[in-house]
């Protein structure tokens, strides 16, 4: 029981980091608009995460360093402010649209006004993140989010077409409509690799108190964590192929995702849907609202962590509070949270490489690592996801502008 | 650095089109149309069969209808290229229809009956399987 409760780290920044309100709606979209051709996209950006957030926990359990730490002394100065820009604007883009989220699925819950809902969505969060302990919070949201696997379920019920589902797996081109089969797979790719997952995850580990002893925890929780994210997307995308390209539905709201469950399985599928939502953009909002704060503080070298009270760390404290007030202040312009997420996970694309390369250094250091260091597979895959980056990073923004944010 | 910012402002230019509704532009507005008529047509099918619950069915009604007088407005105001504007106008007739229709289910997101006949006419609207 206790191994299946240390899982919870990795199942929490899965289920807020993979399955967040852009990789919801991405996934579905891709489905409605593609079918399952790029499901083995998917695959990539898991694989991806996994050898990523297995570095990184390693980095943190062996040295006691996040990223932003690594990152800070390993590249310098001048190249770490500008990650922490990029990152914490991104950060905070993805922060306000998964409050939206948040206060979107509580008003397709309850039918209360939106805007009333933010606020309590920003109260309830900072209510809970001050009162609960990381491990709880871990737990709550995690095992929350986990009802987001009644769109497995659905997807079975909607009886997709197997075999082309499982053609789905294999690389491939599009045989038309090219660049927007481009632009949504470099969406996927850059929703699987978000920044803040790592951040969060390296964080965490510390947060968790890692140590060589826990390296086995740790690969556990990216393979089966992570592992668990891309089952819930390769649903998401079967759902929206199975049931929404069939009628022609671009899917543009995120109550549409969950008519993905509903459709098939009635009230019992759509509260669960809902419900699943709910912990699943909560979770990212933990995640985001954390990565921003252990960021900045790594950075400036104060002292972090939920594992202190909030008055052992306040500038901590006071980052992740000040970022709830500037997430409350976006989201109440009215900003669609979907579509401010898609452009939070388009430029973060471009912010990849100030992350992902200092971690594939850092976990090649053997004054940081000792024996611990990257072994040749590691170092295969790392390097591989590098290159994968670097490409993603040169063609999102411009395949944002030519397919006019997807809309083609 | 400068140039591809340039390059950049540019396409993003040539994709806004100047706010005029070409034939590529109505293709679109007109498929997205479809695809409000055949989200709202499988939320009143689920409406009529007891499969949802109200405050999703009315919100998402909402959600769509808002959409679609947001695309009638569009139509009826924005400059169109020559030869086009009698459909672009019209799309904005169809839009408006689209709305209203959507209203009924936001107003009655419990009744069966008015969910199996929006149904039907969502159906038909947005031409779907």
């Amino acid at each position: 029981m206790s191994k299946f409760l240390g899982l919870a780290l990795g199942i929490l920044a899965a289920i807020g980091g993979f399955v967040d309100i852009g990789d919801l709606v991405f996934n579905v979209s891709a489905g409605a608009t593609f079918g399952y051709q790029l499901l083995w996209v998917v695959v990539v950006g898991v694989v991806g995460i996994i050898v990523y957030s297995e570095m990184c926990g390693r980095v943190a359990a062996v040295s006691g360093k996040a990223v932003f730490d690594a990152i800070r002394e390993r590249v310098g100065f001048t190249p770490a402010l500008g990650a922490l820009l990029a990152s914490e604007v991104v950060n905070l883009m993805t922060l306000a649209a998964e409050v939206g989220g948040v206060a979107i699925s509580l008003q397709l819950l309850s039918g209360l006004p939106y805007r009333w809902l933010i606020l309590l969505a920003i109260v309830g969060l900072a209510v809970i993140v001050w009162v609960t302990s990381f491990e709880w919070l871990e737990r709550i949201f995690g095992y929350g989010g986990l009802c987001l696997l009644v769109f497995a379920v659905a997807a079975v019920k909607l009886d997709p077409a197997w075999g082309k589902v499982g053609k789905g797996f294999l690389p491939h081109l599009a045989q038309n409509n090219k660049l927007l089969y481009a632009y949504f797979a470099i969406g996927l790719l850059g929703a699987a690799l978000t920044p803040y997952e790592v951040y969060f995850y390296s964080s965490g580990g510390i947060e968790d108190e890692w140590s060589p002893k826990e390296l086995g925890l740790n690969r556990a929780n990216a393979i089966i964590g992570y592992g668990l994210g891309g089952f819930l997307s390769f649903a998401l995308m079967i759902t929206g192929g199975a049931l929404f390209l069939g009628h022609g539905i671009s899917p543009e709201h995120l109550g549409t995702i969950a008519l993905g469950a509903e459709n098939p399985l009635g009230k019992t599928g759509l509260l669960l849907a809902l419900v699943g939502i709910l912990f699943a953009v909560g979770g990212a909002s933990i995640d985001t609202v954390f990565s921003g704060a252990y960021n900045l503080a790594q950075f400036c070298g104060w002292e972090w962590g939920r594992y202190r009270h909030p008055r052992g760390a306040p500038r901590f404290t006071l980052t992740w509070l000040v970022l709830l007030v500037l997430a409350l202040a976006i989201v109440m312009t009215g900003v669609d949270p979907v579509i401010l997420t898609e452009y939070a996970v388009i430029f973060s694309v471009v912010a990849l490489p100030l992350t992902y390369i200092p971690i594939l250094l850092v976990a090649n250091d053997k004054t940081y690592m000792g024996r611990y260091r990257n072994g040749r597979l590691a170092n295969t895959l790392g390097l591989f996801y590098l290159v994968v980056i670097m490409v993603v990073a040169l063609s999102a923004v411009p395949l944002m502008v030519l397919t006019n944010v997807g809309q083609n | 650095m400068k140039r591809v910012v340039l390059i950049a402002g540019a396409l993003a230019l040539a994709g806004c089109n100047g706010g005029t509704v070409d034939r590529h532009a109505l293709t679109k507005d007109a498929s997205t149309l479809d695809s409000i008529a055949c989200e709202g047509a499988l939320l009143a099918h689920d409406v009529a069969h007891g499969r949802t619950t109200a405050y999703f069915a009315r919100e998402q009604a909402e959600e769509l209808r808002i959409q679609s007088s947001n695309l009638a407005d569009a139509l009826s105001r924005r400059k169109t290229v020559r030869g086009i504007e009698k459909k672009v106008r019209k799309k904005a007739k169809d839009a408006a229809r689209l709305a209203s229709t959507l209203q009924r289910l936001h107003d009655h997101p419990t009744e069966r009956a008015v969910g199996a006949a929006v149904e039907q006419v969502l159906k038909k609207a947005g031409s779907c399987p």
